[in-house]
């Protein structure tokens, strides 16, 4: 079945003139119940947030269904450790993934696409990947079925890895990895 | 430590104690033992470099020592961290002994005594983890002789010695109860 091109799921660089979109779902409590940042308030807090952290991030991407704008994916390469670093480590063969989708647009299958575009083109940018991780909070399956259906492998779950909003919070850690990308036989460790 | 049994038996040897301490530039020849293995070092002069600009400004990097009869006399026989990460619930366990003192319990008694002290002096600390070669069964019992949980087995993690590895994560959260410092 063909898919109208109104539905069509395309990832693109941000620009300034998407910070109306980008506050529409960092202001929603719903959207990001799962982040560390709180709600947006204000549009300005949105503009700054794309001048000084997307616009100069190795990989943003805004998610758009036909020329609408309704979510961001985005790839920091290197180990999480390396916090602002921009230059990942040489020693590093991982990147870690994460997005946001506005609410109106849940349930449709447009952050896995997202995903799987995203994890496509990491591998196919980066030479030296080897892994392409993401976690999410163990009480929200809905972005667990985004990953697995994305063909993300569960990997296990980190307990106690993040503090969201005051609050201990167990993470499920996901994975991509190039030798599943490349149906390469993978080592057994007994488990 | 196992008392001699039969005639002329010999009292009971002071059990060997595993304490940690912080490290001094002093400690470079002891560190050797360590470092020096299997690639050994041609002079201290790395060594004292790495303790100078690693070491000493570290959070917490402390040295395993054995005090004891017959096994020393504090000289450190290894090196154990506790590493900040980009969270600050969540810190990054390392260690690493000397062969000579593999298989007696030390590494486990030294991770123990680490739990205690980094959960009691850091802040907001929530989960210290460990990341552990898949291959490394050592060191992974170890880990879970200290009463780590093992969580996941995290694929093509990271390159260690020109290689990416199989990384398995084993983590100890403030929640779970504390094992006894004693060895």
């Amino acid at each position: 079945m063909e898919r109208e091109p109104e539905m069509e799921v395309t990832l693109r660089e941000f620009a300034e003139a998407d910070t109306e979109a980008l506050f529409s779902w960092a202001s929603d409590p719903r959207v990001v119940r799962f982040q560390r940042r709180e709600a947006y308030s204000r549009v300005d807090e949105a503009r700054r947030y794309i001048l000084d952290h997307v616009l100069p991030h190795p990989w943003y991407r805004a998610i758009c269904v036909g020329s609408v704008v309704v979510g961001s994916i985005s790839i920091k390469p290197g180990p999480a450790e390396e916090g602002g670093s921009r230059r990942r480590s040489p020693s590093s063969t991982r990147a870690s993934l994460g997005y946001r989708l506005a609410h109106g647009y849940w349930g449709r299958g447009i952050a896995t696409r997202a995903v799987r575009m995203a994890a496509e083109a990491a591998f196919a940018e980066w030479p030296w990947l080897a892994r392409l991780e993401a976690v999410a909070d163990g009480e929200n399956p809905a972005s667990q079925r985004v990953l697995e259906k994305a063909g993300f492998v569960r990997e296990g779950v980190l307990r106690r890895y993040l503090v969201l909003k005051g609050r201990p919070r167990d993470m499920v850690m996901f994975s991509s990895v190039d030798t599943d990308r490349r149906n390469k036989p993978v080592e057994a460790h007994g488990l | 430590m196992e008392q001699g049994k039969g005639e002329g038996a010999q009292p009971a040897k002071t059990a060997v104690e595993v304490t940690l301490r912080p490290f001094t530039l002093a400690d470079v020849d002891a560190m050797m033992a360590w470092a020096s293995d299997p690639v050994p070092y041609e002079s201290t002069e790395p060594l004292l470099a790495f303790i100078k600009d690693t070491v000493l400004p570290h959070p917490w990097f402390r040295a395993i020592c054995l005090s004891g009869s017959g096994d020393g006399d504090g000289r450190p026989v290894g090196a154990l961290s506790v590493s900040p990460t980009a969270d600050a619930c969540r810190a990054e366990l390392g260690y690493v002994l000397a062969r000579a003192h593999w298989g007696k319990g030390v590494a486990t008694a030294a991770v123990r005594r680490a739990l205690g002290a980094v959960f009691e002096e850091v802040e907001g600390l929530e989960r210290v983890e460990a990341l552990v070669d898949a291959r490394n069964a050592a060191s992974q019992r170890v880990l879970e002789k200290a009463g780590f949980t093992r969580e996941a087995l995290l694929r093509r993690y990271c390159v260690l010695k020109g290689d990416v590895k199989d990384m398995v994560i084993y983590s100890f959260v403030s929640t779970d109860p504390l094992p006894p410092a004693a060895a």
